[in-house]
């Protein structure tokens, strides 16, 4: 929990504020809360903390260039422990007590899968980093976008990774998760079409050891195993596969097999050669750069990236729409990400070229952030890159 | 046929683990007649006792008798203070305190080490083959040690004077305590040892994979329902119990999925309980 605290004798002052004139101070005194609800702790651990971090800074900048409509805007901070009943209980509070218009930064798609109706029945507007292709086909109303492509162009440039790297025979081990049949079916259909075959397994998370799991893949005689789980299981997975012998490739998605995981196994040519994709942050954008400074990352990862323009995106819709609610952004968040305008890369510009009377059109960080009817991106580079020697290397951004 | 009995010979190696803390749990059921379920957090806090040793230097066995003592201890305080006064009024909230004690445990682990995954510094080594079988190096060390433990156990329990008064309590605590057997000291002796083989069946655990506050909620179903086949109260059915567990659960992933091994657990559950109550081998301790 890290909100931005109120002094308690300025609470005092507004309190007594409104109460001698109501209508006019409440409007100038009540700050606009949003929240970040993102993983502090499990799977997603190692991005969440600094996802909040950006949103907060995102939300001090425009402070400090006079708030959104004449308002501060409030950012309450959860954790969703990467865990759909955590995530719901954490998403409860902001809708029930915090009063949230809009919730950031949901992280695995199960906690997604499980906020996402809470969101839409409060009209709390959600933004999310989750990939699974169900997400946006759950009936939001419109109270959903992401900025993560979907599981069908993720998988199926991931298809088309390994197909360049000469593998016909490819094998999908997943977790049981709102991916996991999607991810083998589509991965099955680009290697099918590319005249090769395709086996898979859906595994349980909890196992201490994969052997006979592997055994079973191993019979399939694979070229390129992708392994699509989060980092605890995806450990014990490429461990397994290298006392099995297994010499083929191995991909799997950079938020799982990251520099912790690389840690973890301790030893270096277990991950040897490892590749993994993720959708690309915009490189080279001032957004990016922004983002850099703010995170105080080198290279900032993509959820960091995209939860910088959820916040963004999130204010600068209130002050299109002229009011705070849910709805309001609902409505016009598709206004300031796309159809032409003035170009912007922050909220701060932007809310000055709003105010200007001016129509904007914000790319952000994590790319264009054009949405569709159904809230998912319309475009995305993706980044391959391999680990030699306990690090990662740049294959291509593409 | 070879996946078959690779798939035996993996199960055997987690059953092998898996009996160690099943052996703890029913002893404890035997002496103290309540289903001690904070063995998931006792399971987690030895994996983290092992560790903590392990990573300062000492080796396997040393660390094992570290995991061994703390979860002993932590696992016979939690019965003095917080279960054993509940079990005068049954065993049902007894194991619903436990439920409690355990999740505290975890989250005692949580706050000291956050929810990182932790790994033992062990060299990860390709397999040996024998044809088509493989096996780990070390997960035969592992699963030697795993033996030796229980090896120990039952010379205890057949042996030693503790062991007896043990075995004689469970039998009959009314007749024990004519005997002149103290059952405070024997219910304490449980708790402790009982407790000290969960926490060392966590470390065993831990080893070969890695460790983190959720290690011993994930065991837990397993060690229940190996305890709950071979008979519960009786420390060879768990050993039998758990030997079984381990090879349905690899078996399983063969025949329905991984997806569905936790099914396993539950099913044993249901059928011993619908078809044989009192397990394969009976309540007898011994």
């Amino acid at each position: 929990m890290n909100r931005l605290a109120i002094g308690r004798r300025a609470a005092l002052l507004s309190g007594v504020a409104a109460v001698a004139n109501p209508s006019v101070l409440r409007a100038q005194a009540d700050p606009i809360k949003i929240a970040t609800l993102t993983p502090l702790t499990g799977a997603g651990g190692p991005y969440g903390p600094v996802m909040a971090k950006v949103a907060a800074a995102v939300v001090e900048e425009v402070n400090a260039a006079g708030g959104v409509l004449g308002r501060k805007v409030q950012l309450v901070s959860e954790d969703d422990q990467t865990n759909p009943d955590a995530g719901v209980r954490a998403a409860r509070k902001l809708i029930d007590v915090d009063k949230v218009s809009a919730i950031m930064g949901t992280w695995a798609s199960a906690v997604t899968t499980a906020v996402a109706p809470l969101c839409w029945e409060s009209k709390t507007f959600l933004c999310t980093v989750s990939g699974a292709d169900s997400i946006t086909l759950l009936p939001h109303q419109g109270y959903l976008v992401r900025t993560q492509p979907n599981t069908l162009l993720q998988v199926t440039r991931a298809g088309e990774f390994l197909l360049s790297l000469g593998a016909k025979k490819t094998y999908t081990l997943v977790p049981q998760t709102p991916f996991a049949q999607r991810s083998i079916e589509i991965l099955a259909e680009v290697s099918k079409k590319a005249g090769g075959s395709h086996g898979s397994q859906i595994y349980d998370d909890k196992k201490t050891t994969y052997r006979t799991e592997i055994d079973q893949a191993l019979r399939f005689g694979p070229d390129a195993i992708f392994c699509a789980g989060y980092t605890p299981d995806t450990i014990v997975l490429l461990k397994d596969l290298y006392r099995a012998g297994y010499k083929g490739k191995i991909l799997g998605q950079a938020y799982a097999v990251n520099q912790k995981l690389v840690d973890q196994i301790g030893q270096n040519e277990v991950v040897e050669g490892v590749y993994t994709f993720a959708p690309s942050v915009a490189e080279g954008s001032t957004a990016l750069e922004r983002v850099k400074k703010m995170s105080g990352l080198a290279s900032p990862d993509p959820y960091t990236s995209q939860v910088y323009d959820h916040t963004n995106m999130v204010l600068m819709a209130m002050a299109v729409a002229k009011a705070t609610t849910g709805t309001a952004i609902k409505d016009n968040i598709r206004k300031i990400t796309q159809g032409g305008g003035k170009p912007v890369d922050n909220a701060v510009d932007g809310l000055k070229a709003i105010a200007a009377g001016e129509k904007v059109d914000y790319a952000g960080a994590s790319g264009p952030c054009d949405f569709d009817d159904k809230g998912d991106i319309l475009d995305c580079k993706f980044r391959y890159e391999q680990i030699k020697a306990g690090k990662a290397t740049l294959v291509k951004v593409a | 046929m070879t996946i078959l009995l690779q798939a035996l010979l993996n199960g055997l190696v987690s059953g092998a683990l898996l009996a160690v803390p099943a052996i703890g749990f029913t002893a404890m059921f035997a002496v103290l007649r309540f289903p001690n379920f904070s063995v998931s957090g006792v399971a987690t806090l030895g994996a983290f006792a092992g560790y903590v040793a392990y990573a300062a230097g000492l080796q396997i066995i040393g660390s094992l008798a570290v995991a061994f003592a703390i979860a002993g201890a932590v696992g016979l305080f939690l019965d003095r203070t917080a279960h054993m006064p509940l079990v005068k009024q049954g065993a049902l909230p007894a194991a619903i305190a436990s439920i409690a004690s355990g999740l505290v445990l975890e989250n005692v682990v949580r706050l000291l080490f956050g929810n990182e995954l932790r790994g033992y510094d062990r060299p990860i080594a390709r397999d040996l083959r024998i044809g088509d079988i493989r096996f780990s190096p070390q997960q035969l060390e592992t699963m030697a040690i795993a033996l030796a433990i229980m090896l120990a156990v039952f010379a205890a329990l057949a042996f030693t004077r503790i062991g007896k008064s043990m075995r004689a309590s469970a039998d009959n605590p009314e007749l024990a305590a004519l005997k002149g057997i103290r059952p405070q000291r024997v219910a304490m002796m449980a708790s402790f040892v009982g407790m000290g083989l969960v926490g060392m069946g966590g470390m065993l655990l831990g080893l070969d994979s890695s460790i983190d506050p959720l290690t011993g909620t994930r065991i837990l179903l397993s060690i229940f329902a190996a305890a709950v086949l071979g008979g519960l109260g009786s420390a060879p059915g768990a050993v039998l119990g758990a030997f079984l567990i381990g090879i349905a659960e690899e078996a399983a992933v063969l025949a329905v999925g991984s997806a569905y091994r936790a099914a396993v657990g539950f099913f044993a559950i249901l059928i011993v309980l619908s078809l044989r109550p009192r397990g394969l081998l009976g309540e007898r301790a011994f």
